[in-house]
């Protein structure tokens, strides 16, 4: 017998045995069985082979029977999306059940399977089930038209559910209300357009506000949610909105609580203007907040996440309650860490003696996390409270006494904070600091030491001993600890050059020929060229007078803020992230934000302006600076000035080496990098290198060299002009065949004479407004080029990327659909290599080149990324590139309805990769 | 005893089913899925299993194959242009092996409808004369008048008492 034995199964196994279990004709075994289905389902089998079986159950009178089927159905029904169909006509029937908990099972199942398929069977039913008459059914029918509109909004607007689920805001039963506020939020949320779909108005709001004294917690919650995406129209409604919901506060269910916390604050902002009606209801917050604070760990987390957002939006709220906010020995970890946050968000001069001796006690806690940011706290708080600094040092100073480990470096940490707020004040702490320099082992405690040291070199009598000590283990110090170093150093060395200009050359040549972080690399480049070339800049720039630091460092964005205040009482809020960032699948639409106060036009425009970048394409940004033609011409010797005399040899050796520093200046975060460079930090297209165009011999001693790029939605022509013929040209002039884009010049060329030996850069502004002929290859573009002498002709390829235009990203759902749509002949394949970078980077490439990353998903370890764009013409092309992290290839499949562009698209796929 | 209930769309299974099970007319919507309903006759008890007949159900009618004992096929006498296909879908049915011992009744309904085909044409149109080691007749019904049915269910269940 072969092993094939242990692949073949010799009973015929469960699934065989439920089948006929499950067409027994007893009733009672037939239940049996479908229990025995459920269970294996519930335990992770697959039982999904007895589908038709279990649906052939469907049809009875038993309630229970009826459930089970429905549940199985609920799980199964997406595998056996065809098979489905065979339980419709049941549906149809149950809906028309005389007993309404089956109508309302009916209708609540029908809207959990999602099939495509079988919805547009399911309309009717559920048209008559909006219309039942016990409100148990017409409430379930409510959400069933949520969860319809997720599978396809098209059907649910055609069908005119919208206006039924409408009609059901001025039902007579309050859960019904609730129900379709809480469908009819969902939908909107869920627009494509980011456009409310249904508009709630005075009226709705008013029946809203009577339903929700009558409905259930979970109801008044939906119904509260929803009357925090109301606008008011104005301060009196808005005024009448609070008043109604001020009793909610005093709900015993957290949850009412928060949201109707939410739908204050908004009205809050509008009524802005009433100081007076903002005061006593801002009285009116602070005692249902604190209640919270008294049930379960994981609700008062929430609440205190929450609460944060509230405090730092509105201070005033919540700032004689200090109190509960004192950790308790017996509160969880996460807790206590939250509570610390808020506790330095409240202190004022009015109660920081109190807050710092609490302080003072959690940093003797046991908990080395809680420790450390009641350290941290305390250092906030002298930065904060200006008048208690000098209190708050003075117990740090007593904490580094400890000699605890962890508690003296975050106490360095934080003391380094308040030398920069505070200057010359409080160094004559320095020598404790430094008694302690050798327990130091974290990297950022070390750094803050070195910079401390650094700051005020002059003062420590044996900073270069200090610092020369550091140096031994440079290496293997952190990189934040050796920009530190590089920059103490080099202070020290300005601030006392006698005698410590081998400890800088020391630490220069180890920053820059060492070290292979382009970093520090380049910082000591800078360095040593700002020191080479004029000392007294070095110190302008070096020593400069520091800008100030806030008071409060970890303060949210204000939009984002504002955007999270609307999201009280939801994950968004307790994670501190808007819901875009981590729900996916959800448009990005509607972003929501406090309603602008009244009578402040201008503060809304900024509201709106202001984006708050992702780190993504921040990176993305900083990455692609078009850093070559910025960096300042090297200068081949530079004059040796007074005592400075350690460039010698080095600076040679890098000034041999400029190559380096075009390639691999890495942005720091530093200001003075930026400054010194004069960085721009708008994004760049790839612009392929100039080509010759018109060599000189054919051009009668005219050479053309050019590209083509695309700044800011604008695609010029850039040019340069040499003159290899032995007298000077003028009367330039430029024509564009007809071509396959329409591109023409946007303006007549307007260049000078160009004297013979002379090179003339011309960047010419382009359009795509001109005459379209299809031409071949595509991207063929006839130029002509007349001056005194002659007319030339010549044709160059356009690179297609600067065609992209910067409104090409495709909402999800379009892209989706569109891409189904376009049939497969119209599916083009090909393989990208040598891409460098992962899916992030590569897509943050993309989008600089007007190629949109609209989705990314990761399956099998695959990062898949859809991307669009579009072309001048509008023309739309959908792609998806697929990437295998550290596999330098990758695939990538294009559709498009003129799919003759692909060839292009690729070309540009691969400049895009291999050229940022 | 199990019997099933086919037909093309519209050919009026359903309204036969309810014609069975309460005697009278019932409104119908096309049945996209099936029903199933408790049919007593004479002392006889039968599970009626009415299948959608869409194009798009008609693949799911061999999950119901299995035990079955007699098939109700019903064709609409006057829809003349549809008789070739369903001939087709009845001796496709037919060939299923687990159809092998099942009883036949062929429907010619809606006979009230002016102009439609007389039993013998239906006969004719379905090919039924090649039907070999089955037991099988053919009746005209009308289920909306509630003619031919009894007759109908009468041979079934003498044929089926036989069969035991």
């Amino acid at each position: 017998m072969t092993d094939s034995k242990y692949f073949t199964t010799t009973k015929k196994g469960e699934i065989f045995e439920l089948k006929s279990e499950l067409n027994n004709d007893k009733k009672e075994k037939k239940k049996e069985a479908v229990k025995k289905v459920i269970a294996s389902m519930t335990v992770g089998k697959d039982v999904s082979a007895l589908f038709p079986d279990v649906v052939n159950c469907m049809q009875t009178d038993n309630l229970e029977l009826k459930k089970l089927v429905y549940l199985y159905l609920m799980n199964y029904a997406k595998s056996q999306p065809d098979m489905a169909i065979m339980a419709v006509n049941t549906f149809v029937k149950d809906c028309e059940d005389p007993n309404p908990l089956i109508r309302a099972l009916a209708v609540r199942t029908m809207g959990c399977i999602r099939v495509d398929k079988i919805t547009e069977y399911l309309c009717e039913p559920l048209r008559k089930c909006l219309k039942d008459e016990d409100p148990y059914v017409r409430k379930t029918a409510a959400v069933c038209v949520a969860k319809l509109y997720d599978i396809s909004s098209g059907l649910v607007e055609d069908q005119g559910f919208l206006e039924q689920l409408k009609e059901l805001l001025s039902d007579s039963n309050p859960m019904v209300v609730a129900n379709a506020v809480a469908a009819l939020s969902e939908i909107n949320e869920s627009s494509p357009t980011g456009q409310p779909l249904v508009e709630l108005n005075h009226a709705t709001i008013n029946k809203l506000l009577t339903a929700l004294n009558e409905c259930t917690e979970w109801g008044q919650v939906f119904i509260l949610d929803s009357l925090s995406n109301y606008n008011p129209k104005d301060e009196r409604e808005a005024q009448s909105i609070c008043e109604r919901i001020t009793p909610r506060l005093a709900h015993a269910n957290a949850a009412v609580v928060l949201s109707a916390v939410k739908v204050l604050m908004k009205m809050m902002e509008i009524l802005a203007g009433d100081t007076e009606f903002c005061g006593t209801l801002s009285k009116k917050l602070a005692p249902p907040l604190v209640t919270l604070l008294s049930s379960e760990p994981e609700v008062q987390y929430v609440a205190l996440r929450n609460i944060n957002l509230i405090v730092q939006k509105k201070p005033d709220i919540l700032k004689h309650e200090m109190k509960v906010f004192f950790v308790k020995y017996n509160d969880p970890i996460y807790v206590k860490l939250e509570k610390l946050d808020i506790m330095i968000r409240l202190a004022s001069q009015a109660n920081i003696a109190q807050v710092l001796s609490e302080l003072k006690e959690y940093a003797t806690e046991v908990d080395v996390d809680f420790v450390r940011k009641a350290v941290r706290a305390i250092g906030r708080c002298a930065i904060k409270v200006e008048p208690s600094a000098e209190r708050c040092v003075s117990t740090l100073l007593d904490l580094i006494q400890t000699k605890v480990n962890y508690v003296v470096q975050e106490a360095i940490v934080v003391i380094k904070d308040i030398f920069r707020k505070y200057p010359n004040k409080y160094e004559s702490i320095i020598s404790t600091l430094c008694e302690n320099l050798d327990t130091l082992d974290e990297p950022e405690a070390r750094a803050s030491m070195v910079w401390i040291i650094g700051e005020y070199a002059e003062r420590i009598d044996n900073a270069d001993e200090l610092l020369d000590s550091f140096l031994e283990g440079f290496a293997d110090e952190n990189a934040q600890v050796q920009l530190q170093l590089l920059t103490a150093v080099v202070k020290l060395f300005l601030k006392r050059p006698a005698h410590t200009q081998a400890l800088v050359q020391h630490v220069l040549s180890l920053a820059t020929q060492d070290s292979d972080n382009p970093d520090l690399r380049d910082r000591g480049f800078i360095y040593w060229r700002l020191l080479s070339t004029d000392p007294a800049a070095a110190k302008e720039v070096v020593l400069a007078d520091k800008p100030l630091i806030s008071e409060e460092t970890d303060l949210l964005e204000p939009t984002l803020l504002d955007e999270l205040i609307c999201h009280i009482s939801s994950l968004a809020s307790v994670y501190h992230k808007p819901p875009t960032a981590f729900v996916e699948g959800r448009s990005a639409g509607i972003r929501k934000t406090l309603p602008a106060r009244q009578g402040s036009v201008e503060e809304a425009a900024n509201q709106e302006a202001t984006v708050i970048p992702n780190q993504e394409s921040l990176i993305g940004d900083l990455l692609s600076m078009d850093i070559g033609s910025a960096v300042p011409p090297a200068q081949p010797q530079a004059p040796p000035t007074s005592n400075v005399d350690l460039l010698g040899g080095g600076l040679d050796v890098l000034l041999g080496g400029p190559p380096d520093l075009g390639g691999g200046v890495a942005p720091s975060t530093t200001g003075l990098l930026g400054d010194i460079f004069g960085l721009s930090s708008a994004p760049t297209m790839h612009t392929p290198p100039k080509t010759c165009w018109l060599p000189a011999d054919k051009g009668k001693g005219m050479e053309i060299m050019g590209t083509f790029s695309r700044r800011n939605g604008q695609i010029t022509m850039d040019l340069s002009f040499t003159n290899k013929a032995m007298q000077a040209m003028s009367g330039f002039a430029i024509q564009f065949n007809k071509n396959s884009f329409g591109i023409a010049p946007a303006a007549p060329m307007n260049m000078g004479a160009l004297q013979p030996g002379q090179t003339l850069e011309y960047n010419l502004p382009l359009n795509t407004n001109g005459p379209v002929q299809r031409m071949e290859p595509l991207t063929t573009l006839q130029v002509a080029v007349k001056n005194n002498v002659d007319v030339f002709y010549y044709a160059c390829q356009v690179p297609i990327q600067v065609l992209f235009i910067e409104d090409g990203t495709l909402d999800k759902r379009v892209f989706l659909t569109t891409w189904r749509d376009i049939p497969s002949a119209n599916e083009v394949q090909y393989t990208i290599n040598d891409i460098k970078g992962n899916a992030d980077s590569v897509s943050a490439k993309m989008t600089h080149n007007n190629i949109f990353t609209i989705a990314k998903r990761n399956v099998e370890g695959q990062d898949m990324l859809y991307q669009s764009l579009k072309l001048t013409n509008n023309i739309w092309v959908l792609l998806e590139l697929k990437l295998q992290p550290g596999v330098s290839h990758a695939t990538l499949s294009l559709k498009s309805r003129s799919v003759e562009v692909a060839p292009y698209v690729f070309q540009a796929y691969d400049a895009v990769v291999k050229n940022c | 005893m199990r019997i099933l209930i086919l037909g093309l769309d519209g050919a009026g299974k359903t309204t036969i089913l309810y014609r069975l099970q309460v005697g009278e007319v019932v409104t119908t919507i096309p049945t996209i899925g099936f029903n199933v309903e408790q049919v007593q006759y004479k002392n006889l008890n039968f599970q009626v299993w009415d299948l959608g007949g869409q194009t798009s159900i008609r693949p799911y009618w061999r999950c119901y194959y299995s035990n079955t004992d007699a098939i109700i096929y019903v064709v609409d006498s006057a829809d003349k242009e549809r008789m070739g296909i369903s001939k087709d879908e009845l001796f496709h049915m037919l060939r299923e092996e687990e159809l092998g011992d099942a009883i036949l009744v062929v429907l010619a309904n809606k006979q009230d409808i002016p102009g439609c085909m007389s039993l013998k044409e239906v006969h004719q149109a379905l090919g039924l004369e090649a039907l070999k080691n089955r037991t099988f007749q053919i009746f005209k019904t009308s289920a909306t008048k509630g003619e031919g049915l009894d007759m109908a269910m009468e041979w079934l269940a003498n044929a089926l008492k036989n069969k035991k």
